[in-house]
């Protein structure tokens, strides 16, 4: 079937989800859109790895799946202190780097 | 030991140490009268060593000490010293001596000063004292122009001596003004003659044009413009409206700076360079028109002023510009000579001005009258320096003056000859016009007198004033005859119709004064009416001092229009500049948004702009 | 195989239509339920490209932890109903420029590049092959990972520890 749909595929799901990250107002919502990238991303991977036959791919996706996993605990805990400190997790309002 | 330099040396430096005594010494200076005595003691020392330096100098022969200022390899830079020949020491000693008198002098006339005052005046003339001797002793152009500088700043502050007057601030900010236009050219004169001749050395420029090695290419230019630093300093046309302005400092003052030594100081200048002049006929030639001008339209001058003062200011004009007018002739040995005795005659006239002023307490001529009762040695004196000044025989003035005349003749200068005549009559006209307004009749009216005793109560000098007095009537008397029975040899023939014609005008003159003053047989105010139009222009000062308070004016509405460029083209340009960054900084502020997603969005545009650039098929 | 373009054109549709509900759903609950729904087409297209482990892996890890997780943290900030994303703010149509452009230029660039048509003949199987690489080749990172790990876990403690 070739290569090109499932990079086809994975360009569609990039683009949504940074479609997600920036049009979002709520934080939880952009941490969403980044799932979609990084899935994305993955199957990017996956993609190539099978194609060329090396497997440094296929193991490259477990890494990044695990470090999402963290990423997204952590993330989700940023997320609630700010909320107990702030009182909100609507991003329009966590403007504190304004120049 | 017959060097004179060293004694030379010592005569400039006394004064030089009594400014530094007085300046540093406060106390000393703010008691007044001791700090006089200190400074009338060093100046008699001066005068001391200046006869003694001048009877070592017979003339051809020069003395010369030099001290580099500016070392350099090959030859200094700039050097200072003493130069002392026959002529530098001649004019040392009329400075030393004129100096040391007006000292004297000034203790009685400004006795009523506050004693911190006083010790400021006598700071100022050993100050001035020094530079003009620095001027006289220049070897160089260099130090000349420094002393010449010093010396005008000296005039600044004697004539502004009071200057809470406003009058007196404002004149010594005029002589200080119209001097430095002429210093001007001064300056540029010895910079391009240094470019010329590689050199400020006089005695090295001196042999330059002996052994034909200056270039004369320019050198009308340059002595032009060594001319005008003259014109400034010795009051000639039209430079010379400062000089009656300055009488707004004490009458010593007047006598020393602005009588005998400062406006000489342009005389003196011609004389020391006439060789370099005698290169360039066609300034001599200017020279000797705008002297002999300079001489007739002063006289025109005093003849109308009421002020005593203003008189024999109008009058150093005149015989300022007889020396000016000989030395254009070509024969600067009788400038010089005139100088010389110019420099006494009217120092005794201004002094002798002085006393009056003292005891009446007005300048104004037409409210004294009948002070030959009150007042007699101070006529005797007065008519000395007028008869002097008149150029009647056996009087110092007499030889002197008619060697000008001689001169100006002998040397081509036929119109020029002319003015000096008419200058001659006028000279004894107005001056004997004063003594018998002054001293015989009444007083026309009353003045508003300051400080004196009124006509009715006025009286002989005191002491202190009256004794310079007699030294220099003594000296006009001694030179007078001196030079009647052995008198130097000219360089020139003059025709033998010289001498009657110019003592037939001064007595002439004097009859015309005789006649409207005394005798009232000519009515004064039709000999005014005769002559109205020059008498009006006259009472106006010919318009000078309006053209040039116009030019001051314009120059400062030139100096308005370059400040508001300065301030809103200039200024605005940058100003405008630095707005637009501030503003252009603020509008940018907006991208810092703060928000995280905004930043993606830019994060995904540049990666996008990066891709499409980078793939952008060729 | 014809079934493999069938499936995988299936499996595209559900993926992408599921993308686009996750971040044009208003109610944020909902939103999580089709990311879920989106990480288990993930693991769809993995299967279809033989990596079974991955595919498991995706399961577990993504649609179930990380699914939790997210729950979690929108029950803890009560704001199951937020977002007006009708509202035409400056970042919708921004976003969906940046988006689309992106796309554009990523499909464009994709079209002229040479890539392979068919895949390889798979050599042994593919588990093994990936377990024996994290463990001989890039076992560093393996290790690595489980300290970040060990970090991230000290981490979330620290963070929500209660407020004293």
């Amino acid at each position: 079937m070739g290569l090109h749909p499932y990079l086809a595929l994975a360009a569609a799901l990039f683009s949504i989800g940074l479609f997600g990250v920036i049009s979002r107002r709520n934080t939880i919502g952009i941490l969403l859109g980044i799932e979609l990238m990084l899935n994305a991303v993955n199957i990017n991977l996956v993609a190539f790895a099978r194609f060329t036959g090396a497997v440094a791919g296929m193991v490259f996706t477990v890494f990044t799946i695990s470090i999402t996993v963290a990423e997204v605990a952590l993330g989700l805990a940023i997320v609630i202190l700010i909320f107990r400190v702030r009182h909100t997790v609507i991003a329009d309002h966590l403007d504190l780097l304004r120049g | 030991m017959n060097d004179p330099a060293p004694l030379a040396l010592a005569a400039l430096l006394l004064p030089a140490a009594s400014f530094l005594i007085l300046s540093v010494a406060v106390p000393l200076r703010r008691s007044g009268r001791p700090g006089a005595g200190v400074s009338i003691l060093f100046s008699a020392g001066a005068l001391a060593s200046a006869v003694s330096s001048w009877a070592l100098s017979p003339p051809g022969a020069w003395s010369l000490r030099l001290w580099d200022w500016l070392p350099a390899e090959g030859g200094a830079l700039a050097s200072v010293g003493v130069l002392a020949d026959a002529q530098s020491t001649a004019m040392l000693v009329l400075v030393a001596g004129v100096s040391f008198l007006v000292q004297v002098y000034s203790l009685g006339y400004l006795a009523d000063e506050p004693p911190a005052s006083l010790g400021r005046y006598y700071a100022y003339q050993s100050l001035f004292a020094f530079s003009m001797m620095g001027l006289v002793l220049a070897p160089n152009f260099l130090q000349l122009f420094i002393c010449w500088e010093l010396v005008g700043l000296c005039s600044y502050l004697l004539i502004g001596y009071w200057y809470q007057r406003p009058e007196a601030a404002r004149a010594a900010v005029k002589a200080f003004w119209i001097t430095k236009a002429g210093d001007v050219g001064l300056l540029i004169g010895i910079v391009l003659l240094w470019r010329q001749a590689g050199t400020f050395d006089y005695i090295r420029l001196l042999q330059l044009a002996d052994s034909h090695l200056l270039p004369l290419g320019g050198l009308g230019v340059i002595t032009f413009c060594l001319y005008l630093g003259a014109v400034g300093k010795s009051a000639q046309f039209p430079l010379h409206v400062w000089l009656p302005d300055a009488m707004e400092g004490p009458t010593p003052v007047s006598a020393l700076i602005h009588a005998a030594t400062m406006v000489t100081a342009g005389v003196y200048l011609l004389t020391r360079t006439a060789w370099l002049f005698a290169l360039t006929p066609h300034v001599l030639a200017l020279i000797g028109w705008v002297g002999a001008f300079t001489a007739l339209l002063a006289a025109t001058l005093a003849c109308v002023q009421s002020d005593i003062k203003r008189v024999l200011a109008y009058s150093t004009v005149s015989q300022l510009g007889y020396m000016m007018a000989a030395i254009g002739a070509g024969y600067e040995s009788a400038g010089f000579l005139h100088l010389l005795t110019h420099g006494v005659f009217k120092a005794l006239l201004f002094l002798g001005a002085g006393a009056i002023i003292h005891a009446v307490g007005t300048n104004d001529i037409f409210a004294m009258g009948g002070l030959a009762r009150r007042m007699p040695q101070t006529l005797v004196v007065f008519l000395v320096g007028t008869l002097s000044l008149a150029g009647i025989p056996l009087f110092a003035g007499f030889f002197s003056k008619e060697q000008v005349l001689g001169a100006v003749w002998f040397g081509g200068l036929t119109v020029p000859f002319l003015m000096l005549a008419l200058a001659a009559f006028l000279t004894a006209f107005y001056m004997f016009r004063v003594i018998f307004i002054v001293f015989f009749g009444a007083p026309a009216h009353e003045a508003a007198v300051h400080g004196g005793a009124g006509t009715g109560h006025a009286h002989d000098a005191p002491l202190l004033m009256a004794i310079p007095l007699w030294i220099l009537a003594a000296l006009s008397m001694v030179i007078g005859t001196g030079f009647a029975l052995s008198h130097p040899r000219a360089e020139f023939e003059a025709p033998g119709w010289i001498t009657p014609l110019a003592v037939g005008a001064a007595l002439a003159g004097i009859l015309l004064a005789w006649l409207t003053y005394h005798r009232r047989a000519i009515d004064a105010e039709a000999l005014a009416a005769a002559f109205a139009p020059i008498r009006a222009a006259a009472l106006r000062r010919f318009w000078l001092d309006d053209l040039f308070e116009g030019i001051y004016r314009a120059i400062l509405g030139l100096a308005r229009i370059i400040g508001w460029i300065d301030r809103y083209l200039v200024d605005g340009v940058v100003n405008l500049l630095s707005a637009w960054t501030l503003q252009f900084g603020d509008r940018l502020r907006g991208i810092q948004s703060g928000l995280p997603q905004d930043y993606v969005y830019a994060i995904a545009l540049g990666a996008l702009l990066l891709i499409v650039w980078n793939q952008w098929p060729r | 195989m014809s079934l493999e373009p069938i499936a995988f054109a299936g499996l595209a549709v559900v993926l992408l239509a599921s993308a686009l509900a996750v971040v044009l759903t208003k109610n944020l609950f909902h939103s999580v339920l089709y990311l879920a729904l989106t990480l288990v087409g993930t693991a769809g297209i993995f299967l279809t490209l033989d990596a079974e482990f991955l595919a498991a892996v995706q399961v577990l890890l993504y649609a179930g932890g990380v699914v939790t997780i997210v729950v979690f943290a929108i029950v803890v900030t009560e704001r199951l109903v937020g977002d007006r994303i009708t509202q035409t703010s400056r970042h919708l149509v921004s976003g969906g420029v940046a988006a689309l452009a992106l796309l554009a230029v990523l499909l464009v660039f994709l079209r002229s590049v040479p890539l392979p048509a068919t895949r390889p003949a798979m050599t042994g199987d593919l588990t093994r092959a990936i377990g024996v690489a994290v463990l001989t080749r890039w076992v560093l990172p393996f290790e690595l990972l489980g300290v970040l790990f060990v970090t991230g876990l000290l981490g979330a403690i620290y963070f929500a520890r209660p407020d004293e």
